[in-house]
């Protein structure tokens, strides 16, 4: 079979347009996803599964440019699905079909020989925590288990990209955590790319090395966590009392201070440190919390829907 | 530390695969080859085998009973055995309740589950998917076309009873021939009926219908309304029948529909009832929502 050759971007669209008749589903989508574990956030309705179903060229986009694994999925769709792992965001699943019977044929599917199909199988369900349970019929598992059915079918051909939708949908908190702790390892361990679409801040900010924030058919922030979440230059101070004297006290000595309750934002970074330590010093107060100036995800994602 | 040359670990548990795979099309086989057993309840629980495994009965029986007849009766008059042509029409039933069995088990639970969107994100399109689901469907289906006639035809033979070797081969060639074209008509029908809805039920219901209820309709249309006799192609059992016994060069008894129409124009309804059931289902999986 044609094999694909490696490519630095695991995704790339350029104004990328779906419409559902009227609806407008992508908007000129524009995104560069590199290896690693990407987020892909939105709240529900975003276009989060449009473009992953774009991505898997099961849907045909009507505009713009779009490569997965340096590929065109409109028509290098079966080759590159072949290497692609997929888990849905629904539960359904044959309910008679035992986990490695399930797991089995999907790895045969994306056309691994029987023998290994089957060693696979077995060896993805043991990773996800399922190895004792991999002879029990898909019906009666809960949908915990059901989830790592679907993690496990993903993986079992050893795929170069793994799509996964709403991972966590339907998990307790324990079991989300086991889940994306799961992925996590997946996504270092085995050299997998993965794209994790979800609706969950915290989810993404804990497992993923990129994030592209989607809202209304439209990329509004992309990049890595880090970056994102690197706020403006500065320092974060917070003092017992009389934060007001201190804001004065620094703002005489020429840096931007803003006070927020107990706590003074300020500015700029040369010397920032020591004219904190000194008019903290000289005021006579007591410092609770000193601190770089920064984002949650949470900060870039509100400022992102604004 | 000293350790045995041959020494391996085994058990590694899951790691980077660099082995060898299988191309594309391999897909087409795998599915076929699974919807195949799936269908007939292999690698599945008991109650999953009853239907296919009573439905085979019944259309081996007259096989059975002619064969058991041939060997085990004083005198043989070949007027009391079943003939090769007949057998579509005996077994009618048969074909029409495992018609309804095989294609909703091979279509419907794949679109209820979403095992449809799985196979779709994997190395196939719909086309693709379609081809090794009519593939399947069609193989299962020749189990009961097929297989009773050779049965038949190969006890014959080792009971003394069969063809002379100079006419065994074409005798195959119609069992083939005449087996694929039913397998076909039916697999067609109950394909289109089955990708319009997800319910086995409704599936296996309606495909017994659009194969029975046309006989009466279009029967009572020619002969208390006047319409032409062609219509009579629209009783599909009686199609596969009636070119069963031209495919043997045999005459049916009585005054059957269809039997006065010429062979072409019977071929070419039969060609064209599996061609409009294929392509119906062909377009009803193209709007189909696959991913959810």
């Amino acid at each position: 079979m044609a094999t694909l050759p490696p490519h630095p971007d695991v995704v790339t669209a350029r104004g990328v347009v779906k419409r559902y008749g009227r609806t407008v589903a992508l908007a000129g989508l524009d995104v560069e996803i590199g290896p690693g574990i990407t987020g892909l956030l939105g709240s529900n309705g975003a276009g989060k599964t449009t473009f992953l179903s774009l991505m898997l060229g099961l849907r045909a986009r009507d505009e713009g440019q779009l490569a997965v694994l340096g590929h065109d999925p409109s028509t290098a769709g079966i080759e590159l699905r072949s290497r692609i792992g997929f888990a849905p965001e629904h539960h359904d699943l044959p309910s008679e079909l035992s986990a490695s019977d399930f797991v089995r044929h999907l790895a045969e599917m994306h056309l691994l020989p029987r023998r290994a199909a089957v060693q696979r199988a077995n060896d993805a369900l043991w990773l996800v925590g399922l190895g004792e349970e991999r002879f029990r019929p898909v019906g009666t598992m809960s949908t915990g288990q059901r989830q790592r059915v679907k993690l496990a079918s993903a993986i079992a051909h050893d795929p170069s990209l793994v799509l996964l939708d709403e991972p966590t949908d339907g998990l307790d908190p324990v079991q989300r955590t086991e889940m994306l702790d799961l992925i996590r390892r997946i996504g270092t361990e085995f050299g997998m790319d993965m794209v994790v679409s979800s609706h969950h801040l915290e989810e993404v900010e804990r497992i993923c090395d990129a994030v592209v924030i989607v809202e209304g058919g439209e990329v509004v922030r992309a990049g890595t966590l880090a970056g994102l979440r690197s706020g403006p230059e500065g320092l974060v101070v917070e003092v017992d009392e009389r934060v007001g004297d201190l804001a004065a006290l620094l703002a005489a000595k020429g840096f931007d201070a803003v006070v927020d309750g107990t706590t003074l934002v300020l500015g700029g970074t040369d010397g920032v440190h020591d004219a904190v330590r000194d008019a903290v010093a000289e005021l006579g107060l007591g410092l609770r919390r000193l601190e770089p100036r920064g984002r949650t995800l949470e900060d870039v994602y509100l400022g992102a829907d604004a | 530390m000293s350790s045995a040359p041959d020494a391996r670990l085994f058990d590694l548990g899951y790691r980077s695969y660099d082995g060898p795979r299988h191309p594309p099309a391999r897909a087409i086989l795998t599915l076929g080859v699974f919807t195949a057993r799936r269908v007939l309840g292999l690698g599945r629980g008991a109650l999953h085998k009853v239907l296919p495994a009573i439905t085979l009965g019944i259309a081996f029986l007259p096989a059975l009973a002619s064969v058991v007849f041939a060997v085990f009766a004083s005198e043989i008059v070949a007027d009391d055995l079943i003939s090769y042509g007949e057998y579509t029409f005996f077994i009618g039933s048969a074909l029409a309740l495992f018609a309804s069995l095989v294609a909703p088990e091979a279509l419907c639970p794949d679109r209820r589950t979403g095992l449809l969107g799985l196979y779709l994100a994997g190395p196939l399109d719909r086309t693709r998917y379609l081809a090794a689901k009519g593939a399947g469907v069609v193989g299962v289906m020749l189990l009961i076309t097929v297989a009773p006639l050779l049965f038949m035809l190969l006890a014959f033979v080792v009971a003394g009873f069969g063809p002379s070797a100079g006419d065994t081969p074409l005798l195959l060639l119609r069992i083939v021939g005449s087996g694929v074209a039913t397998a076909l008509l039916y697999a067609s029908l109950s394909m289109a009926v089955s990708s319009f809805t997800t319910r086995r039920a409704v599936a296996a219901v309606a495909t017994v219908l659009l194969i029975l209820v046309p006989v009466s309709v279009v029967r009572s249309a020619i002969e208390s309304a006047g319409a032409p006799d062609e219509l009579d192609l629209l009783s599909f059992p009686f199609v596969a029948a009636n070119l069963s016994y031209r495919i043997f060069g045999e005459t049916p008894e009585g005054d059957e529909p269809i039997t006065h129409l010429s062979t072409g124009l019977v071929t070419a309804g039969l060609v064209a009832v599996i061609a409009v059931g294929f392509l119906v289902c062909w377009l009803r999986y193209r709007r189909i929502e696959a991913f959810r």
